[in-house]
């Protein structure tokens, strides 16, 4: 049977360990471990912060949704966040978030897309803010498979899809 | 998220707590790991990063650890990291850091399977 839990997060930074406290509770009371409700929470907490970067909100009710659906050993994590479709930062923001799924899917196995990336960022200046280790990271320790979409209304929906089946991460 | 400096005859060690969150963690981080460095230049002193007791960091936490690590690899600073391995997550995120390890041992990564006080 399906399980599921949709959260409202207001864009501002503070509301992050709010949501991954929620969070986090909720995947305990679905009997997840530890280790995986780790898992998951930083996976959540990664993409909210995308959500908070490159999101509009243009008007006091915009907000990010959070989904989670639990289906078995499968679990389905959606952040959604408006996004003004017209703005060339947010364009931007779509077609690197393209390319990076696409070059996380082209290791066989997400460790090594990590380590590459590890390895790139490492040598940027130190001045250099930009962290880009997020959705590689949501790959690689959070064992999830990205994806997106933006609907007809102009949100922005980015799925991590995780499974924790034999891997000691649930409870029998 | 708190960065305990303790300073010994042979070492200078950073103890890291709590959750770092922040949006840009860079801010409060490097302007302490680049004293730490100073400090260790001048006193040819060992730095430890102990992770051990850390709960939680975003992906932006781990950027300036990776640029001091890859720096330490080119330079003469000599760097060691303490993560807990009994933690999955601290696993999965230190032990990815083993590329910048050197066969001199200049920058070692080490996984501790020990208990540590006050870790949750």
């Amino acid at each position: 049977m399906e399980q599921s839990l949709r959260l409202t997060v207001k864009p501002q930074w503070d509301e992050i360990e709010s949501a991954r406290i929620e969070v986090g509770v909720y995947l305990q009371s679905q009997g997840l471990m530890r280790d995986a409700v780790h898992s998951l929470t930083m996976v959540i907490s990664e993409l909210i912060e995308n959500g908070i970067k490159y999101g509009s909100f243009t008007e006091p009710e915009d907000a990010i949704a959070v989904d989670i659906h639990r289906n078995g050993h499968t679990t389905t994590v959606e952040v959604i966040n408006p996004l003004n479709i017209k703005d060339k930062a947010a364009r931007n923001h779509l077609t690197k978030l393209d390319k990076t799924i696409q070059w996380i899917r082209g290791y066989q196995d997400p460790f090594e897309a990590y380590v590459e990336k590890l390895k790139e960022v490492s040598r940027r200046p130190l001045k250099d803010e930009e962290s880009g280790l997020g959705l590689v990271r949501i790959a690689y320790e959070g064992k999830s498979i990205l994806d997106f979409f933006v609907s007809e209304e102009g949100c922005l929906n980015v799925s991590a899809v995780s499974h924790f089946r034999g891997d000691n991460h649930e409870k029998d | 998220m708190q960065i305990e400096l303790i300073e010994n005859t042979n070492s200078i060690t950073m103890v890291w707590t709590g959750k770092s969150t922040h949006r840009k963690p860079s801010e409060f981080i490097s302007p302490i790991l680049a004293e730490t460095i100073r400090r260790s230049n001048a006193s040819k002193k060992r730095i430890i990063m102990d992770f051990r007791r850390l709960e939680y960091m975003n992906s932006s936490t781990i950027t300036p650890i990776i640029k001091i690590l890859e720096r330490a690899k080119r330079g003469a600073t000599e760097i060691t990291l303490l993560y807990n391995k009994s933690l999955k997550w601290q696993d999965l995120s230190f032990s990815a850091l083993e590329i910048f390890e050197t066969q001199d041992s200049k920058v070692e990564i080490k996984g501790v399977e020990n208990h540590v006080p006050g870790n949750k």
